[in-house]
């Protein structure tokens, strides 16, 4: 599987040749990308590009048509969301979707259990090995609510939680399924500028602090730009550009990608 | 060492056994008791088992299941066949010892939660995928078809049911049973896995998406309510010594569904006393005869329009 490996450093997810056909409509058209251990991409492009499909197809939620998706060189093959979290691929998703009527607390608590060593068995004895386990599963929890400020609202629902805290305690979760991947799918769709700025802030640390990858497909140019090193550019499901921010801004097609819906737009509004 | 809950934390082992005990004690003296209060009292037991049951089910785990009356039919003739098939043979002509009755029945009892939990599986692990609506029709249609099948096998007495069965449910088996229904449910929910069933109720994808297996955990929720209501059944069958299919027909169903809404879904407490008031109920409102039904059937409404996040729920949805 590993053969002729081009870098010293395999990446983490690299995507060949994916194609994702729905019907006569080519979504993703023939998408290939990587992204290194540690490295944190972004994959942009106007909307209807391929960008939520694209994650999709890493997340597990739809197979490519063709093409892999290797993780760790191993080819994901058809495997579903909660194999993909198994392996270490965590994701957020465009519309917020936390446990709303659980606590914040029992938000991340839940994500635990992909790494407990205690089941269905172990809570109807509840002898020593289960106190233990659930003692530490509490003080990790804790923990990490602590380290991204949001200890304080414990044992609040979730839902009741105010718009930029529900995105960070989405990151939080993920966090707690301890994976190698973060994918996030337009984290700051209906965000204002300061609280753009507070997620850049956030993804860098996170990325840091937990020496994650990260894919980030956005549609907030100042957000990518803003975060990523490298970037990737969709339109019309194929992959037009790709390379630093200051490279991809300078690119006539992708000016063109951009400009070129903009003129559509305002021709069809007449 | 940081305390997972900022309660004063008993073993719950330690208060099942204090249950079964209270169990004991308060059975002791059931003699004393007026038999018809004891008789009302008996068929609440049986429904608050019923009711927690299922509130695993459709309340913790946000399934919509129709079919639990067909659970409790499966466990009440297993249970029944056991005591009336092997009973005689175990027991002797005499009919046995006291001690060795009721260790026949616990026999019974669990042949009939076994019974019922492999229905549950079997109806489970296809219908699990299904989401709502679906699964709502899948266990509807399983409820008639035992209860079809229950009246045409003439081995089973057929529509005129098991007749019969000896007496051995009293107030300690239903307060045990109860208890045991509850420590249960309570020590599955409250558990870092056991918060995966009210993930899966809140939001699927997501539990999928954090590596719960929520079809799994339907399935688990499924077979585990599906035991206690076979349990349950062989209590029925064994207090009114006497089951006829009718006995479990989609009414039935129902009456289990609405006493989890209206105790307030994934409400332990709440259940067990909707269960105690929608079984009181009918026998409160006798005085009104011919209306009664009538009064009943408003009286839900009524409460519905009022509470409709369950008459006991007091805590924030959720969060038992």
């Amino acid at each position: 599987m590993m053969n002729s490996a081009p870098t010293p450093v395999p990446p983490i997810l690299s995507l060949e040749d994916v194609t994702v056909r729905f019907g006569g409509l080519t979504a993703v058209d023939a998408v290939s990308l990587s992204i290194g251990e540690g490295e944190l991409v972004g994959l942009i492009g106007p909307n209807g590009a391929g960008k939520t499909t694209t994650f999709n197809v890493i997340a597990g939620v739809y197979a490519p048509t063709s093409g892999t998706v290797r993780f760790a060189g191993r080819d994901l093959g058809r495997s579903g969301p909660a194999d993909r979290a198994a392996l270490g691929i965590a994701r957020t998703f465009q519309n917020i979707r936390l446990f709303g009527s659980l606590s914040v607390f029992d938000n991340v608590r839940v994500a635990m259990n992909l790494h407990a060593t205690t089941g269905p068995g172990h809570a109807l004895l509840r002898l020593g090995r289960f106190r233990d386990d659930e003692a530490n599963v509490a003080r990790r929890t804790e923990e990490l609510l602590e380290l991204f400020d949001l200890l304080r609202f414990r044992d609040a629902p979730a839902r009741s939680l105010p718009y930029g805290h529900q995105r960070r305690l989405e990151i939080v979760r993920c966090l707690a399924t301890r994976p190698r991947l973060l994918l996030l799918d337009e984290p700051a769709a209906g965000m204002n500028p300061t609280e753009k700025a507070g997620l850049i802030e956030l993804i860098q640390r996170v990325q840091k602090q937990f020496s994650l990858s990260i894919l980030l497909v956005e549609h907030s140019m100042k957000v990518v730009m803003g975060c990523c090193a490298r970037i990737a550019v969709l339109d019309f499901g194929a992959k037009i550009a790709e390379g630093t921010p200051a490279q991809v801004q300078a690119d006539a097609k992708v000016i063109e990608a951009y400009l070129g819906e903009n003129h559509a737009q305002s021709l069809t509004h007449h | 060492m940081a305390a997972p809950d900022r309660r004063i934390s008993l073993h719950p082992a330690l208060v099942l056994a204090g249950a079964l005990l209270a169990a004991g004690l308060v059975s002791h003296f059931s003699d004393h008791y007026n038999p018809y209060y004891l008789d009302v009292a008996l068929g609440a037991g049986i429904n608050v088992i019923l009711a927690v049951s299922l509130n695993l089910v459709n309340g913790y785990t946000g399934q919509f299941s129709l079919g639990h009356a067909g659970f409790m039919a499966t466990g009440a003739y297993a249970a029944a066949a056991v005591t009336m098939l092997l009973g005689p043979s175990l027991l002797g002509a005499d009919g046995g010892t006291p001690w060795q009755q009721n260790l026949l029945f616990l026999g019974a009892l669990a042949a009939g939660g076994l019974a019922a939990a492999v229905a549950g599986l079997l109806v489970g692990l296809p219908s699990l995928r299904l989401r709502g609506d679906y699964l709502a029709i899948v266990t509807l249609g399983f409820g008639e078809i035992i209860r079809v099948i229950l009246q045409n096998v003439d081995a089973l007495g057929g529509a005129m049911g098991l007749n019969g069965i000896p007496a051995y449910t009293d107030l300690f088996w239903v307060l045990a049973v109860g208890a045991l229904t509850v420590f249960v449910v309570q020590c599955l929910v409250r558990s870092t896995y056991g918060r995966g069933f009210l993930a899966t109720h809140d939001d699927e994808i997501a539990a999928e998406a954090i590596g719960l297996r929520t079809t799994r955990y339907k399935i688990v929720a499924f077979v585990v309510g599906a035991f206690f209501a076979g349990v349950a059944g062989g209590l029925f069958g064994h207090l009114k010594q006497t089951i006829s299919p009718s006995g479990f027909d989609f009414t039935k169903s129902i009456e289990i569904v609405v006493m989890v809404i209206l105790g307030g879904m994934g409400n332990t407490l709440g259940v067990i006393l909707a269960a105690i008031l929608l079984t009181v109920l009918p026998e409160v409102l006798r005085p009104v005869a011919e209306y009664r039904m009538i009064a009943y059937s408003l009286l839900l409404v009524i409460l519905m329009l009022v509470r409709p996040q369950g008459l006991f729920q007091f805590r924030r949805p959720g969060r038992p």
